[in-house]
């Protein structure tokens, strides 16, 4: 799938989506795809653009976030508050008494976890202005659900030989949907210059996905 | 409520907010839900609880104790603090002043009310909670020793004092009597609160300073007469209040609602808070307090608001900022709702899962990072962050990494990685990068690592060979 994807020059009248990485209050933002395609880091960047206005919060699953990672992507160590929490049952209630008190959640979803609680969590978001981004560790979020939908489809590392360098530059390209992108699902490009928050490639690659282009 | 027979107020959340006397002997509880309570006690009469009618109906005795003891501070219906200083000297006393107030309060509301005096709020409430129908004034002698000798109970947290119990504390004495880092350190905020409360370190009522004007006032032409008005003007000069750039970010913990009535006279009440006010809790109480107005001056049972609102104030006292900066966007609202929501965080997760961490030097992502339990004060570095640290990976750091290293397959070709595993699948190695020679702390039986940055068509993963065998470090998702 991800080498049937074409980036071409952007030829329309479609503006660029430069601020898809701030969060909007209230807003649902999807993330989805397999760890090592950027949607952490992405998610971080996010959550650094909220950080500013108050407290942040993660809240993981997996125990496994690395908080170099998000003071990297811009979120102060003073404002990033990490909440441990793999219990399905418990987890959300955590996540909202989050969306009730801090100024941007990142919740990753644990498995089991019902469509009807989502839709609960998302509601308390758009009424408490929170910005929520949702990451499923697997699957996919229910239909609908999300404002802006970013599916990871491909990730290009840069700095690397055979054994030489380092990592130092990634392009990732995720697939947007959702009423952010006025419905329709494009290609965007985003870069990572890994000490820097990312930012979108303005101006170029918004191809429809399914459509053969360039 | 009627004395005899068992008897609760609900909100609106169903729970159980005020009994009598009769339902706590039948086993109704504060907090439990309306089912509960009256599986508990079938005969239970159920009231549904109304702040706005119950400040109204307390507003009578507010009046009588405010014409003995000035400055009074309502801190919900049915409670008021009083400094009592000036007041003692004046009746020659603390018993001549209390017999006295007891006997106002006695002709308004018949008998039931409670009379404590102590040092600062808590202890006096505490004190009051003592007294009984038969002798309704509790004087406390001795401050240090009555506070020494209250029950954990009396900190309000039950969830904490089973804890307390369970470690063998019973009383604040024994509380006290702990270090406060090593309270602070397992309760987090709530421990150092409780703390504070058993050392004495409670905020007293303070005497009247002449401050800089921070009151907003508003007029209304014609006066307000109607409940509903009277709400939504609460709410809006909470709302004016709270966001006013005199403020500068800072929040009250009492507040003086003055009101003129359009006969001319003027009324004025302060009401306090532990916790700093926030828009709806300030909009409630300035609501209480005007519903109590002008229903005791349209039933006639007090000195309140005769023919309607026409000037509303409120005036501000006792800001806190909580000893912290807040930046240009953050107003001290969100801090306290922030403090609030990792509270109830804590306690669903328990105190070790709410975390913030601090830079500090090492070798290892992992290493970088010193965590800490949210709500403690962040310790001081364990490994210097500013020194050269040869062998560690560069930056950028992966976003995750496992709490311990797992196994990972890699198919190694001359020293070469080639394959990596994936779940079920394999995956090519497109470009690699290192070692990084770790060498381990051989005298604490760690081994010698090296570390490898691997990437392929699904992303970049650290690795680290130990042994001989790969270990998956870290993932740059």
């Amino acid at each position: 799938m991800a080498d049937a994807i074409r980036l071409e020059e952007f030829k329309g009248n479609v503006v660029a989506p430069v601020d898809l990485l701030s969060l909007q209050p209230g807003r649902v933002t999807g993330l989805i795809g397999h760890p090592g395609f950027g949607l952490t880091r992405l998610g971080l960047t996010m959550l650094a653009s909220r950080e500013q206005l108050g407290t942040v919060a993660y809240l993981d699953v997996r125990g496994w976030l690395s908080p170099p990672a998000a003071w990297e992507a811009g979120v102060s160590p003073e404002r990033l508050v990490v909440v441990r929490c793999d219990d399905p049952v418990r987890w959300a209630r955590v996540a909202s008494h989050l969306l009730e008190g801090v100024s941007a959640v990142y919740a990753e979803i644990p498995t089991r976890i019902k469509p009807a609680q989502l839709h609960k969590l998302t509601a308390l978001a758009r009424n408490r202005k929170t910005p929520l981004v949702l990451r499923p560790l697997q699957g996919d979020l229910p239909n609908g659900m999300a404002h802006l939908r970013l599916e990871a489809r491909r990730v290009i590392w840069e700095g690397t030989d055979r054994g030489h360098g380092r990592l130092q530059h990634r392009k990732l390209v995720f697939a947007a949907s959702g009423k952010a992108m006025r419905g329709m699902t494009r290609l965007i490009e985003v870069e990572d210059d890994g000490t820097n928050a990312m930012r979108l490639v303005p101006g170029l690659a918004v191809a429809s996905s399914g459509r053969a282009t360039g | 409520m009627p004395p005899a027979e068992p008897c609760q107020a609900i909100d609106d959340k169903n729970l159980v907010v005020a009994v009598n006397r009769s339902a706590m002997d039948a086993g109704i509880q504060v907090g439990m839900r309306r089912r509960e309570a009256e599986a508990v006690c079938p005969t239970v009469t159920t009231i549904e609880h109304d702040p706005g009618a119950e400040m109204a109906r307390f507003e009578r005795v507010a009046v009588v104790v405010e014409t003995l003891i000035p400055r009074i501070e309502v801190v919900a219906p049915g409670l008021i603090l009083a400094p009592v200083t000036g007041a003692v000297r004046y009746f020659g006393g603390e018993e001549p002043l209390l017999d006295r107030v007891a006997k106002e309060i006695d002709n308004v509301t018949g008998p039931g009310y409670r009379i404590g005096l102590a040092a600062g709020p808590f202890a006096s409430r505490r004190a009051a909670e003592m007294a009984t129908d038969g002798d309704p004034i509790f004087i406390v002698a001795d401050d240090d020793a009555f506070r020494e000798t209250l029950n954990v109970t009396a900190l309000g947290s039950e969830d904490m004092a089973a804890v307390f119990r369970w470690l063998g504390i019973s009383t604040l004495g024994e509380l006290a009597a702990l270090p406060r880092e090593a309270v602070v350190s397992r309760f987090g905020p709530d421990g150092l609160r409780a703390h504070r409360l058993a050392c004495g370190e409670d905020r007293d009522t303070h005497d009247r300073v002449i401050a800089d004007d921070l009151s907003i006032e508003e007029k209304f032409d014609p006066p307000l007469e109607n409940l509903e008005q009277v709400a939504f003007v609460a709410r809006s000069i909470a709302h004016q209040l709270l966001a006013a750039p005199v403020l500068e970010g800072a929040t009250p913990h009492r507040i003086e609602v003055e009101a003129e009535a359009a006969d001319g006279a003027i009324r004025t009440r302060t009401w306090r808070s532990a916790d700093p006010f926030n828009e709806q809790m300030l909009g409630e109480r300035v609501r209480w307090q005007l519903q109590a107005w002008l229903d005791t001056a349209r039933m006639r049972s007090g000195p309140g608001i005769r023919g309607g609102l026409v000037r509303l104030r409120i005036m501000p006292a006792d800001l806190s900022d909580q000893g912290r900066q807040l930046a240009l966007d953050e107003d001290a609202l969100s801090a306290a709702e922030a403090q609030r929501a990792f509270a109830q965080t804590q306690a669903i997760v328990g105190n070790d899962d709410v975390l913030q961490a601090i830079p500090q030097g090492g070798r290892d992502p992992g290493e970088k990072a010193l965590w800490y339990r949210w709500g403690e004060t962040p310790p001081a570095p364990q490994r210097d962050p500013n020194a050269p640290w040869p062998g560690q990976i560069p930056a950028p750091m992966p976003a995750l990494v496992p709490p311990d290293p797992y196994p990972l397959d890699v198919e190694w070709e001359n020293g070469i990685p080639t394959r990596i595993r994936l779940g079920s699948r394999w995956v090519e190695v497109l470009s690699w990068a290192g070692p990084w020679r770790k060498v381990g702390r051989w005298w604490d039986g760690e081994h010698p690592a090296d570390r490898y940055q691997l990437v392929t068509s699904a992303g970049a993963f650290l690795c680290a060979v130990i042994e001989g065998r790969t270990y998956m470090a870290g993932v740059y998702d």
